[in-house]
């Protein structure tokens, strides 16, 4: 196979970042395309939750199909198919029509998986951590960078933007097929192109491990995009007369002072990534197993407590900003918030640290399901946050009724000292397809 | 998955520009942090933008 890892890393990540900044810039120009087409704010709404419509079945897909295929060709796909779309979109003058090729565009979301997938086949076990994190951490910035720069680049001619968003991707597109390449050997693409059949499939979804990380992910990513949707509009209601005691004045100054604090927890969660897959690489490397119950003997036992750590300190930060907002002290609010973005990040970057390594055999299929049903938690998160009749108790009910649960399913399915993708449901229909690394 | 023993592999050259890269990302991050909590105590003043 051609081609060098850090070329690969590069590949994917450039290619991740300008998917981000497509998936997230339709809410970059909203409000020029509200003011265009005369929309209620129902209607933005519905435009703004459209983005992850795609997301969770999309993802499932396209890392079922970065098995098949191979990388290159799946991500290469979905940045052309969402860049013709997009330059599409930029001529489009029907409102309707508009926003059924953002919903296309926002496909560009899924190229997650493909680029893990891609990653987890040219790095090996000891530096998986800080690889993933790269990518992954330095791709999600895409969606910040785009909330930041588009608007100031392009003002209000969202058409421009699409315009160059669609035709730059054409280009990252054929980059990706040129350069990229599939796996570092061979025998590593032959053995994982085997495993992307529907059996497969079944196997990794029915895994004990890997719907306890796919939680863990909920936790984590989950609860990231969630906040990125719910904070804004919490402060603005939650701390209105302290942001009005700050000098802020209007809807427009209340607006900027919600969205600066906001933008703490996205920051954190997405710039702390790659430090949370280091991290995960510094627990394997010093042998690291602190934690009870989970399993202490196995090859990446202790990622799984770096993992372990990251969703009792996610719990415990959530916890503290139910706490802080009770207590109406602004400061402590934006404190806990960074804790708890980092540790979003622990927990972000410690799942994708582990996911390779526990279906080295089917890691696009494990990151499909692990990535793509989590990001329910962005629509199901801030539902309960809503539904909560004090604004600020919301997190404390998501941290006791959700989160408590999730990580105590974490350390039951991580106790298994032996091959824990053994265990799971169905066992004996799928019996023979695990491909667990024999400890060492 | 390589089965090398963690624990005695040597690191890949690469790995130091990985650190570096991820070491400015979260200076980043923690100059956003700062940003923000300065606000809370002084809203923006002096900052651009003042409100």
């Amino acid at each position: 196979m051609r081609g060098h890892r850090v070329e690969q890393l590069g590949i994917a990540t450039v290619g991740f970042f300008w998917c981000f900044l497509m998936w997230f810039s339709t809410a970059a120009f909203s409000p020029s395309i509200a003011a265009t087409y005369h929309l209620t704010i129902k209607d933005l709404g519905l435009l703004a939750s459209s983005a992850i419509w795609m997301t969770p079945a999309g993802r499932i897909f396209a890392g079922w199909a970065s098995d098949r295929y191979g990388a290159p060709r799946t991500f290469a796909a979905i940045l052309a198919g969402c860049g013709l779309v997009s330059i599409a979109s930029s001529f489009t003058t029907n409102y309707e029509l508009l926003f059924v090729e953002r919903v296309v565009v926002a496909i560009a979301g899924v190229s997650f998986v493909v680029g893990v997938q891609h990653v987890a086949q040219w790095f090996d076990a000891h530096e998986i951590g800080t690889a993933e994190g790269l990518y992954a951490g330095t791709g999600n910035v895409g969606a910040g960078a785009g909330a930041l720069l588009l608007p100031r680049i392009f003002g209000t001619d969202y058409q421009s933007a699409f315009l160059w968003l669609g035709m730059i991707a054409l280009v990252v597109a054929a980059w990706y097929l040129w350069r990229g390449s599939a796996a570092k050997t061979m025998e590593r693409r032959d053995v994982v192109r085997r495993g992307g059949d529907l059996r497969g499939m079944v196997f990794v979804w029915t895994r004990y491990i890997a719907i306890a990380l796919m939680l863990a992910y909920a936790m984590s990513f989950g609860l990231e995009i969630a906040l990125n949707a719910w904070l804004p509009g919490y402060f603005a209601r939650g701390f209105h007369d302290e942001i009005l005691a700050l000098g802020f004045t209007g809807v427009a100054g209340v607006q900027v002072a919600a969205g600066t604090f906001a933008a703490v927890a996205s920051f954190n969660a997405s710039l702390f990534r790659p430090f949370a897959g280091f991290m995960s690489d510094l627990f394997q490397r010093k042998g690291w197993t602190p934690l009870p119950f989970i399993a202490k003997e196995l090859p990446y036992a202790p990622r799984l407590h770096w993992l372990g750590i990251a969703l009792i300190l996610i719990m415990l930060s959530m916890i503290g900003l139910s706490v802080a907002g009770l207590y109406g002290f602004l400061p402590w609010s934006i404190a806990v918030l960074v804790a708890l973005g980092i540790f979003v990040s622990f927990g972000t970057g410690g799942t994708f640290a582990l996911v390779p390594l526990l279906f080295p055999d089917r890691p696009g299929i494990a990151a499909g399901f692990i990535g793509g049903i989590s990001t329910v938690g962005g629509i199901a998160y801030p539902l309960i946050f809503a539904s909560s009749v004090n604004g600020h108790v919301g997190y404390l009910h998501v941290a006791l009724y959700m989160f408590a649960p999730f990580i105590l399913f974490y350390f039951w399915a991580a106790r298994y000292e032996r091959h824990p993708q053994e265990h799971g449901l169905l066992g004996r229909i799928l019996a023979g397809l695990s491909s667990a690394p024999k400890p060492s | 998955m390589n089965p090398v023993d963690i624990r005695v592999a040597p690191r890949e050259p690469w790995y130091k520009y990985g650190v570096a890269v991820l070491l400015f990302e979260m200076a980043v991050a923690i100059a956003v942090s700062g940003y923000s909590l300065y606000m809370t105590f002084n809203g923006l003043g002096g900052f651009p933008g003042k409100h």
